[in-house]
């Protein structure tokens, strides 16, 4: 076992946790953050998707014991139904969310982009959510969704 | 589901190195995405070394037309870097193709030969730019090229106590380079076969033509026959044509004739030959 | 109007938030984990199962055998063939022996390993063509299990009558939902006795049946609640992880927890039949087309699951959306040792698009004739006879979609040897084959004055609750506030019927339409439309029983001639014309699917934002169909080696809504889910050919065979 400090969606957050702990279990079981899914348990889905330092990574590949001192990102980060991200606002706007097993892992890939380009070409957009497999929406609302958002965000900073 | 084991997290590479001199039946991981999938199919070992904290292996630096990059720099990392993009442009074009984007977050350089895949992406490149490897032990540091690093598919040099440190290749100012793949889709896809080149030509005549393939034979390989060949021959298609059949040769020389070549020789041909043309 | 807005999905804010529960995100206190033991033989008898040492290691609490099963070890969705748990033989690879129910998944995944088995191996039939003549037989009545025919006209005649044949063969593999959420759910025992299955799943009401059989148990006793669903397309109807819950929790009495790894979901699920088409045409100097000669022959797996369906949906569908006067398909289905093959978005029919697109094309180039005009020409229109001998007299917009891509195709440029165009149209019956397939809805009022909508209509990512609530909306005229969705579980709903066959809008939006009818009336009776709210009529009601109406639709079908298949299968058709670019690569073979145009005749829009969804996934399925999907048996476990489309691999794509309006519908409305994948695979193959000169008879068309076919067309 070992103790690790890490902020958890902007909060300090401590736990114990085994040696070969996989992350996504650590965030499902320990804290309760069920919006991470195990669509494949082997970095083939993207449903697991965490941000690590704002970088997408798969936690179903990622040692819990490995964020020590890091900063760790889900979904319920980005904003809850009382207040919204633009982001997950334009993913319900846009139509982007069908099943929505996929969508959380999706949504931060899309953040991660968005935090680093305000104004991303379609293309860069496929390439940031292209580890995120979706079977239900073809990607195009989802792209959508991001685009728009990206012109929400600028406009507010 | 993953089999037991313990895990270290060294910050120094003197700690790793001390870790794994100490411990027994232990892995090195970096970012896991090839040993954590290989433990949850049933691999197992006791001791995991985690070196992604160890700083001095994280390093990219340039000095003197060399570049040595640490064994856990990422994919991500190479494919942003500019002066990569500028001295190796293979590499760094070769890395941006590796899995996904959060593959490349968490992937590196250092697992990616270790892994010795025949498909890797990275290593066309690197054998282009004469890659030498520094391997590190407690009793010391060896160095060896990664030609001879790799010895069958999936299996390397390195031996149980030794660490994989770094990287160092030269940068090939004035060749044009360049990486293309294969794959049975647009992203996300392992190479079914690969060709890095770097060729340096005056107006009408090859000067030097490095060339590396992978995802064909049982480890990517530089067909040195035609880069001999090449040497100072003038360029145009008849010289080009018998180019693409010696390294159609060579192939066969390795591994005989396969199955996949049906596909893969044409392939291989007509990017050889794309390549060279420019 | 609340019809026809982009409204956004009710379920969609839970989503974006990830609230959501699905299967796997239950919390039950004490719940066991249950892992299926899975056969690693493709045929073979079970001589010997020694489970002891499995039974005796840490945390492990029962292993149950197919002798643990209170009633009948069989179920099915049509014929009742297939085994919940192997008895003395097995028939695939990955079929379930025994259940392990551990206190920890890791400890019952761990069991698996130390169980013993002995097999005996039997001669696997692997092949369709063989299995028919067989003498190992895969079930006693024979390895033949479906064999239909359609019979209209002619068909010498028709050939007498054609300038041109063409016939060609084409084939295609299996494929894998690959639905992102693998098989889930949780079992227990409820506080009145009952067995409680929570699962990902798209029918509940088939579920109960099942279990209520397979426990011997009344249906009353069974309890079948939907999860929320991570995707379906056909995979989460057979019962997968609900038998053994319901199983487990009779004998351990606890809750149980199961869910499939992405592996074991490959290795169980069932898989989208791969079909051997051979198909003739003849066709006069004008393009009419005068008679078709089509044989299919499909690989159903061990068992039946929706292979019969699929052997007829195929062969009703062979002409495609086209009025043929003769026409002669003769379609049959074999079991066979391969994977379980059952239903999976389109029950055959992308199969049968992808030949007869493709020989549209052939026959187009054979008579110099454009692509478009082809079609257009021989396209069904009111009044025309479909190939069962059905009048359409309503509802038929194929020409109308045809006509919104015609600007596209008209000034379409290509790039050439590089890229090309093609196009697909289809045409699909809306709900289950020639039989009865009704859905029930109900409505109440509540005490706190809303209306409530009962239904057992699953909701797996398609958007029926949405659309559901909107067409009650629109006939009451309500705000969404005033309606609250009850829905997914069998104790509160009545059975709609599966969320399969793009019926869910038609179907069970006819019934939420009936039941709202009447509710209207009793609302207007009560004066709410003069201004008095329904939490007072609710008070007011003094027989509370006045308060509930219940709905109906079954859509008038007729069942189909034995012989002929002559008949009015559906009661209504989709339709819906594609138009795709594609680039090739052709040193490496690789095909990039650039851009589509997708017309559809949906009857009327009820959420166009859902209608393009469906359109933009069915798309996207099509060109994994296209280009890259292949479940090879033995090799494909992992979306390692089962590539569907990324977002890199996905076109631009514009769509377009046709509303032909289906009077039988609610307010006109037909179905889009299976339709929207239909002819975007044959889209791309035509486009290849237009890019290259070269077509892909063999599905999917990735990297290497295009390159083969490329390099055998230069020699
Ligand atoms: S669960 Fe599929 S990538 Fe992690
Ligand atoms: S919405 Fe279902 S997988 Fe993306």
């Amino acid at each position: 076992m070992k103790a690790i400090h890490f902020t958890l969606n902007g909060k300090k957050a401590s736990c114990e946790v085994q040696d070969k702990e996989l992350l996504l279990h650590t965030l499902r079981e320990q804290f309760s953050l069920k919006s991470l899914k195990e669509g494949c348990g082997i970095g083939e889905c993207g449903t697991c998707t965490v941000l690590i330092d704002d970088e997408p990574h798969y936690s179903c590949l990622t040692l819990a014991s490995k964020i020590n001192g890091h900063d760790v990102k889900t979904v319920e980060y980005l904003g809850d139904a009382e207040l919204l991200h633009p982001l997950q606002k334009a993913f319900i706007d846009s139509g982007a969310v069908q099943c929505g097993y996929c969508t959380p892992g999706m949504l931060l890939s899309a953040y991660s982009l968005l935090i680093k380009n305000g104004d991303p070409s379609d293309d860069e957009i496929k390439e940031a959510i292209s580890g995120n497999l979706c079977r239900c929406t073809g990607y195009i609302q989802i792209i959508e969704a991001i685009r728009n958002a990206a012109g929400l965000c600028k406009c507010k900073s | 589901m993953l089999p037991d084991f313990a895990s270290v997290n060294p910050e120094t590479k003197r700690e790793a190195l001390a870790f794994l001199d100490s411990l027994d039946d232990a892995r090195v991981i970096a970012g896991g995405t090839d040993l954590l999938v290989d433990m949850k199919r049933g691999e197992s070992c006791g001791n995991v070394v985690d070196i992604m904290n160890v700083k001095e292996l994280k390093r990219l630096s340039v000095n003197d037309g060399k570049i040595i990059i640490g064994s856990t720099v990422t994919h991500a990392a190479i494919s942003k870097t500019v002066i990569l993009n500028d001295m190796a442009q293979s590499l760094s074009v070769a890395c941006g193709w590796v899995g996904s984007p959060q593959i490349r977050n968490m992937g590196t350089i250092g697992g990616n030969l270790v892994n010795a895949s025949p498909a890797a992406d990275s290593i066309p490149p690197l054998l282009i730019h004469d890659a030498i490897l520094s391997i590190e032990s407690k009793d010391g540091m060896r160095e060896e090229a990664l030609e001879d690093f790799i010895i069958a598919p999936y299996e390397t040099s390195l031996r149980p106590r030794e660490l994989l440190a770094s990287v160092c290749i030269k940068g090939l100012p004035g060749y044009r380079e360049g990486y293309r793949r294969a794959a049975k889709r647009a992203a996300w896809a392992i190479s079914r076969l690969s060709v890095a080149w770097a060729i340096s030509e005056d107006d009408d005549h090859f000067v030097d033509v490095r060339l590396a393939i992978g995802s064909c034979t049982p480890m990517p390989f530089r067909p040195r026959d035609v880069e001999e060949f090449l040497k100072g021959r003038e360029k145009n298609d008849p010289v080009i044509r018998e180019a693409v059949e010696i390294v159609a040769e060579e192939i066969r020389r390795i591994s005989g004739d396969r199955p996949s070549f049906v596909y893969k020789m044409p392939v291989v041909k007509d990017l050889v030959q794309k390549a060279l043309r420019g | 109007m609340y019809i026809g807005n982009e409204t956004n999905r009710i379920d969609a804010l839970d989503k974006v938030v990830g609230r959501p529960i699905y299967a796997e995100d239950l919390s039950v206190p004490g719940a066991l984990f249950g892992c299926v033991f899975r056969s690693v033989r493709p045929h073979a008898l079970i001589r010997r199962i020694d489970a002891s040492a499995a039974l005796a290691s840490s945390g492990i609490v029962k292993i149950l055998s197919y002798r643990d099963i209170p009633g009948e070890n069989i179920f099915g969705i049509i014929k009742k063939d297939q085994t919940y748990l192997a008895e003395d033989r097995v028939r695939y690879v990955g079929e379930p022996i025994l259940i392990v129910l551990g206190q920890t998944e890791e400890a019952a995944r761990k069991a698996l390993r130390l169980i013993e088995i002995e097999y005996e191996d039997i001669d696997v039939i692997s092949d369709p063509f063989i299995s028919g003549g067989s003498r190992t037989l895969i079930h006693e009545k024979g390895n033949l299990l479906s064999h239909r025919k359609v019979i209209k006209g002619d068909i010498e005649k028709g050939f007498d009558e054609a300038d041109v044949i063409v016939e060609h063969t084409y084939t295609t593999a299996w494929l894998d939902h690959a639905f992102m959420e693998t098989e889930s759910g949780v079992g227990y025992p409820d506080n009145k006795g009952r067995i409680v299955v929570v699962s990902s799943t798209q029918n509940i009401h088939y579920k109960q049946k099942e279990i209520s059989k397979l426990l011997a148990i009344p249906e009353e006793n069974i309890k079948v609640i939907q999860a929320t669903t991570g995707g379906g397309f056909g995979g989460k109807l057979d019962v997968t992880v609900e038998g053994f819950l319901a199983l487990s929790v009779y004998h351990a009495k606890r809750p149980v927890i199961m869910r499939y790894t992405r592996e074991e979901s490959f290795l169980s699920n069932t898989k989208r039949h791969p079909l051997y088409i051979e198909y003739k045409t003849g066709a006069r100097k004008d393009g009419a087309i005068t008679a078709i000669k089509v044989s299919i022959i499909g690989d159903t797996g061990p068992f039946a699951s929706y292979g019969e369906t699929v052997c007829l949906r195929a062969a009703v569908h062979a002409t495609g959306p086209y009025e043929i006067p003769n026409v002669h398909v003769d379609s049959k289905m074999f079991y066979t040792n391969n994977p379980v093959s059952g239903a999976m978005r389109g029950f055959g029919v992308p199969q049968l698009a992808f030949a007869h697109e493709s020989q549209m094309d052939e026959a187009a180039s054979m008579l110099k004739l454009d692509p478009f005009d082809i079609r257009i020409k021989n396209a069904l229109k009111k009044g025309s006879l479909t190939a069962t001998s059905q009048a359409l007299h309503n509802s038929v917009g194929i020409v109308e979609t045809l006509k919104k891509i015609e600007p596209y195709w008209r000034k379409r440029t290509r790039e050439s040897g590089k890229t090309g165009f093609g196009l697909g149209c289809m045409y699909y019956g809306i709900g289950n084959t020639g039989v009865s397939n009704p859905a029930n809805a109900c409505l109440t009022i509540t005490g706190d004055g809303k209306i409530a909508l009962h239904t057992g209509a699953c909701e797996i990512g398609q958007g029926s609750d949405t659309v559901l609530a909107q067409i009650l909306q629109e006939a009451l005229g309500l705000k969404m506030d005033d309606i609250v969705l009850v829905r997914g579980d069998t104790d509160t709903s009545k059975d709609a019927g599966s969320s399969s066959a793009s019926r869910q809008t038609y179907i069970s939006g006819g019934a939420v339409f009936d039941a709202a009818k009447k509710m209207r009336q009793y609302l207007d009776e009560k004066g709410f439309y003069k201004g008095r709210s329904i939490r007072d009529i609710y008070n007011s009601e003094a027989d509370k029983k006045l308060l509930e109406h219940n709905g109906f639709f079954d859509p008038p079908t007729t069942p189909v001639d034995p012989e002929t298949s002559k008949g009015s299968p559906y009661a209504t058709y989709a339709f819906a014309t594609h138009m795709t670019e594609v680039e090739v690569e052709k040193e490496t073979g690789s095909c990039r699917v650039k851009k589509v145009y997708a017309a559809h005749d949906v009857g009327r829009a009820i959420n166009p934002k859902n209608i393009r969804g469906q359109i933009y996934g069915g798309i996207a399925m099509g060109v994994g169909f296209a280009l890259m999907e292949e479940f090879i048996p033995g090799k494909s476990g992992s979306f390692d080696n089962y590539y569907m489309p990324t977002s890199m691999d996905m076109p631009d794509v514009e769509a377009f809504i046709v509303e032909d309006q289906e009077p039988t519908g609610p307010f006109g409305a037909k179905g889009l889910g299976e339709p929207a994948l239909i002819p975007q695979a044959a889209s791309i193959v035509n486009a290849i050919k237009d890019a290259t000169g070269v077509r892909a008879f063999e599905l999917p068309c990735h990297i290497e065979r295009l390159k083969i076919l490329l390099e055998k067309a230069k020699r």
